[in-house]
């Protein structure tokens, strides 16, 4: 499904240089690694948000390393939750599918009855299980998640974690976890990578 | 007893602003209602009956609109590059392309005069070019307020905005990102820029003077006329005149203040959940077209230095000679009552008196606002829109007001001097408020309560912390608020009565409407227009490097 090879990338000094990285259809990975190792600018890589400087990304053995972002059919859920406040709950979640089932997609991340609600009077927790149910409805090749719930207090991390997992579960998303946290990484996946 | 030393120090600004406002207005109104006999709803026929102010109305409608049209197609595309990209010495380059709004109408007037006149393309003959000469002039002078207001949203965007956008499915055609996200952002912000590009293309008066001498505006209208208003039994049809025309444009501009009000509101929304900045891509081909536009802006303050420097000499072909006679004539006052350099001091004694009233009539009146917004009070938004009012009322409505509330009471007020002051104050002080008011809800409260509980009183707040950390902001609105009343010219060409008086702005006109058959007299006009456009140029880049860093809004 996702295959990076050789990969590096440099900002001032060296992030990362001939990173490889295999991920089956259906696999989830967990990346971990010290503050400014290069964790977030890989997955941006990956997303087509940054370019690499070396190396090759493949998607479904596609090669995809020039490909523009929007091309790809890759989600992104970034750390801190990015949603549209000129639309309501149901226009966020219609810009990942246009006839999308609103009152289903928030029922599966818990937040039923938040169709009409406005977007700036969200908690975190809550904006950002509105990004990723969004995420899902997208149905993307590979869901890429940087650190997202980093910034709720532990029990809802891990209570928000855990319902990610069973979603992604449930659902067979490829996906790729961004965290530093250990345990959080260990819970996500098997197939860990430290960078 | 706090509580109630803020509600007078509150009220006692706005007490005065309306004062200075309202009550010349009420006034003026009393009078002409008096004078004619007749309540306004009674006298709008009266526009049509008489030959000065026949089609008045249409055209200024029709030439508002199109002005606006045009300015929003020549200006989103000039903020789209400057927000989107980065540029180098972009700083200069938003001075130089905002430059225009702050150059008195009057020399952008000449400007235009100057390269479509017998020394540029010579189109001045053919009377069909004098309604886009005009459009162009008025895009030329509003393109300013689509970058102030548009460049900041895109410049300040949280850059993830766009790229969460381009992953997912609504956003991965150009087509989908500009619907679903590029459109719905900057379209309050477009429409405040047009709706007040519609209010000063409405109240515009020294351009439509002089690019459209064959039309009238309401606003000529009023000025032509306005003269003779307010004497009893005198040319009673010009107080119809007047109160009709005054009556129709002041309903208009409340219209577009009480929309443009809504506007900010919900712009300020839009801003607010996109403010961080970031790098921005080099732009490619955002050449082609930033240097049109730096044409289009420095084009007509580079005819109008041209022109003085040129003198034409007539024969079977006329031709020009390149000297300095032009301004030698400006400097001793050969053509006009008095000099460039009586008039240059005239201009900044007005611009001195308005700037010690209002900078600080303009802090009053934001501090009070900004209390009432952090009390959640009701009365912040009314009163916010109370200060823009003279925004909305023309410089030649707020000249009539002065002449026909208060001036026609007493001819005593005929001799004072500091008479044209007043408006220039009104006018002024709006354009402080809209500076300082959004400076002080960026700064942090903190900073404040930490100076309370560090036991300074009232007095210390004020001058060791709240106005050195509004240092900039505050120099920004004093060198505009001095702009604003050097370059005033509507309110000036009615309150000035004696040549003693006379600003740069009157000059230029009056020398302007000597008989061109003396070929020094074009060149001595435009030497004063130089002048003016060089003193204002020179305050304007000083503000710029005071703004703060994207800093959005009105001026």
């Amino acid at each position: 499904m996702l295959r990076v090879e050789g990969a590096g990338k440099s900002f001032e000094r060296i992030l990362f240089e001939g990173l490889d990285l295999n991920l089956a259809t259906g696999e989830r990975m967990s990346i971990t690694g010290p503050s400014g190792c290069g964790k977030t600018t890989l997955l941006r890589c990956i997303a087509g948000l940054e370019d690499l400087q070396d190396g090759k990304i493949y998607l479904d053995d596609i090669e995809v390393t020039n490909i523009p972002p929007e091309k790809r059919g890759i989600g992104l859920l970034f750390q801190k939750p990015v949603l549209y406040h000129h639309l309501d709950v149901a226009g966020n979640l219609r810009l990942g599918k246009r006839d999308a089932d609103v009152h289903s997609a928030l029922k599966e991340v818990g937040l039923d009855g938040f169709a009409d609600r406005r977007c700036e009077k969200l908690s975190g927790g809550e904006a950002q299980r509105v990004a990723l149910a969004r995420a899902l409805l997208a149905e993307p090749k590979i869901l890429l998640l940087d650190e997202p719930f980093s910034a709720v207090d532990e029990e809802l991390r891990s209570r928000l974690l855990n319902d990610t997992i069973a979603l992604l579960g449930s659902r067979g998303t490829t996906a790729v976890l961004v965290t530093h946290n250990i345990k959080e990484a260990e819970s996500f996946s098997k197939n860990i990578m430290t960078m | 007893m706090k509580r109630k030393f803020e509600n007078i120090e509150v009220a006692l600004p706005f007490f005065l602003f309306s004062a200075l406002v309202i009550i010349p207005l009420l006034l003026a109104l009393d009078r002409l209602i008096y004078v004619s006999g007749k309540m306004p709803w009674q006298v709008f026929s009266s526009l049509d009956e008489h030959y000065l102010s026949q089609d008045a109305i249409g055209f200024t409608f029709l030439q508002a609109l199109l002005s606006t049209a045009l300015t929003l197609a020549i200006g989103i595309p000039i903020a789209w590059q400057l927000g989107r990209y980065h540029w180098p010495r972009i700083r200069l380059m938003r001075a130089l392309l905002t430059l225009p709004f702050v150059t008195p109408a009057i020399v952008a007037a000449m400007g235009f005069m100057a390269i479509l006149g017998s020394d540029g393309f010579d189109l001045r003959g053919e009377r069909s070019t004098y309604l886009v000469s005009l459009l162009f002039a008025h895009a030329w002078f509003n393109i300013a307020l689509v970058i102030r207001f548009v460049d900041p949203v895109i410049s300040n965007l949280d850059p993830r905005m766009e790229e969460q956008l381009r992953l997912l499915p609504a956003g991965n055609s150009r087509w989908g990102r500009l619907r679903c996200f590029w459109i719905p952002l900057m379209f309050p912000s477009i429409l405040c820029a047009a709706v007040l590009t519609f209010v000063f293309s409405f109240t515009s008066f020294a351009m439509v003077r002089w690019m459209t001498p064959s039309n009238a505006t309401l606003e000529t209208v009023m000025a032509d006329v306005g003269g003779a208003a307010g004497i009893e039994n005198y040319q009673i049809y010009s107080n119809e005149l007047v109160l009709a025309s005054s009556t129709i444009q002041f309903l208009v501009l409340i219209l577009a203040l009480w929309l443009l009000s809504a506007l900010q509101a919900k712009r300020s929304r839009t801003i607010a959940e996109v403010s961080e900045s970031h790098s921005r891509k080099k732009g490619r081909t955002g050449w082609l077209v930033l240097i049109p536009a730096l044409l289009f802006c420095l084009s007509p303050l580079m005819a109008v230095i041209r022109s003085s420097l040129r003198v034409a000499e007539r024969g079977p072909v006329i031709s020009h000679r390149w000297t300095l006679e032009g301004w030698q004539s400006a400097i001793s006052g050969d053509y006009a009552y008095i000099s460039i350099i009586d008039a240059l001091q005239n201009s900044l004694g007005y611009a001195i008196l308005t700037l010690v009233i209002s900078l600080p009539l303009g802090w009053s009146l934001s501090s009070g606002i900004h209390l009432l917004e952090k009390r959640g009070s009701y009365w912040a938004k009314p009163l916010d829109i109370l200060t823009m009012l003279p925004l909305a009322i023309s410089g030649v409505m707020l000249g009539l007001g002065i002449l026909l509330g208060i001036i026609r009471i007493s001819t005593v007020f005929f001799t004072m001097w500091w008479m044209p002051a007043i408006p220039h104050i009104m006018l002024s002080t709006p354009f402080v408020v809209r500076l300082l008011l959004p400076a002080m809800r960026r700064q942090d409260p903190e900073l404040i309560e930490n100076a309370q509980v560090l036991a300074m009183n009232r007095w210390q707040i004020l001058t060791k912390i709240r106005m050195p950390l509004l240092r900039g902001p505050l120099i920004v609105a004093g060198i505009i608020a001095i702009a604003m009343s050097m370059g005033e010219f509507g309110a000036s060409w009615i309150l000035v009565r004696t040549g003693a008086w006379d600003t740069l702005p009157v000059l230029v006109d009056q020398l302007m409407t000597r008989p061109g058959f003396d070929p020094l007299v074009k060149p001595t006009a435009m030497a004063a227009a130089s002048l003016l456009m060089l003193t204002t140029l020179i305050l304007f880049l000083v503000a710029e490097r005071f703004r703060p860093d994207g800093d959005g809004g009105m001026f």
